[in-house]
């Protein structure tokens, strides 16, 4: 009868030495995976960076994302793209800026955008009077995988009416 | 006796404080992990870019390095001509003007011939290979324009300028990667 207590008694302490050991191999793996970037990503069905060999690191810029559906400046949609009929593969897709929105080869209302964000870099340039604050015309350009050169051309050739002339194509950094 | 007691229970570390911070710790380490890394490629516009100090050397043209890319594969140019390194030079591409309305085929056709289906079917190889050879000609040049066609998809512009910018087969004195032309332009192509 005695022995019998004492056992019971054992046995509900919880032991929590294993989830010790689990907990810490948990935070050592993720204080190695921690991040202090700059920018950040968010992929979906419509963003699909593309993997390349470039180990540059990024750094602070306007942030253009050009994704299947959607232009997006900082965070703030700007147009939507539409799709149209791809002439030499029949049934087929190719994404295109809508023509009502463009003038000339200069989308629109990307080019305002940008020139809004232009002007505001280079008064906060001014402002803060050292050359690291200064406006240099740099943009990050997220840009689908699959998105074809011409949306790409015009997005680029937007940009650089709106004085942004050094890209930064952001890509995943692939192994090795 | 009791003091012996005493003695036996502080032997029995209390780590439920740790196990509240790692708990903690640990969702907020989640959300500031990075399991993707990214990087960036440079390229300019051509317009507003820097101006690229040229020395003129009077017998030895300036390279003016263009890859052509087409649904059909790569076309290395240079010197507005089709740039042959294995064969006599360009001499030889200029002795034999292509026939009007017929098209060159280009330096670099897709493996499978015709169109290339995706990013693999382009012989990046080989494009690598061609690109060295000029690289010996012209050991001082390190731009390259891209012309891509309209359809051209961005991923294959990517991987055009990976092929461009170092030769991962040959490694310099210092065991890195072969540098070839590592500052890319895009221009904006036939309209």
């Amino acid at each position: 009868m005695a022995v019998k207590a004492r056992r019971h008694e054992v046995d509900t302490g919880l032991n929590i030495n294993s989830m010790m050991d689990m907990m810490t191999i948990i935070l050592v793996f993720l204080l190695k995976s921690y991040s202090t970037s700059d920018i950040s990503v968010a992929p979906s069905d419509n963003l699909q960076l593309p993997l390349s060999s470039a180990q540059k690191a990024p750094e602070m810029a306007v942030n253009l994302v050009v994704a299947q559906d959607q232009l997006v400046v900082d965070g703030v949609p700007v147009l939507a793209l539409s799709k149209a009929p791809d002439e030499d593969n029949p049934g087929q897709e190719l994404t295109v800026v809508p023509e009502d929105e463009k003038r000339g080869q200069v989308i629109t209302k990307l080019y305002d955008r940008l020139l809004e964000k232009a002007e505001s870099a280079k008064a906060l340039g001014e402002r803060s009077g050292s050359s690291e604050h200064e406006f240099k015309g740099r943009i990050l350009m997220q840009v689908d995988k699959n998105m074809p050169f011409s949306v790409v051309r015009e997005v680029m050739y937007t940009a650089g009416q709106a004085q942004f002339g050094e890209f930064r194509f952001v890509v995943y950094k692939a192994e090795g | 006796m009791a003091v012996k007691r005493r003695q036996e229970d502080s032997q029995e570390l209390n780590l439920i404080p740790i196990m509240n911070l790692v708990t903690i710790l640990i969702p907020f380490l989640i959300m500031a992990a990075e399991f993707v890394q990214l990087s960036v490629i440079d390229s300019t516009l051509p317009a507003i870019g820097p101006p690229q100090p040229v020395e003129e050397e009077p017998d030895k043209p300036p390279l003016n390095l263009s890859l052509a890319i087409t649904g059909k594969g790569i076309t290395v140019l240079g010197a507005d001509a089709v740039l042959n390194p294995e064969g006599a030079g360009e001499g030889a591409a200029a002795a034999a003007p292509a026939v009007e309305g017929e098209e060159r085929p280009p330096t670099v056709p897709c493996k499978s011939g015709g169109t290339c289906t995706g990013v693999d079917d382009y012989d990046w190889d080989e494009l690598t290979r061609i690109l060295g050879l000029i690289k010996d000609q012209y050991p001082d040049d390190e731009n390259v324009i891209l012309v891509p066609d309209q359809r051209v998809r961005y991923e294959i512009i990517v991987k055009t300028m990976d092929s461009s910018r170092e030769d991962k087969k040959t490694k310099t004195a210092d065991n890195k990667n072969r540098t070839l032309f590592p500052f890319v332009v895009i221009a904006g192509g036939a309209l």
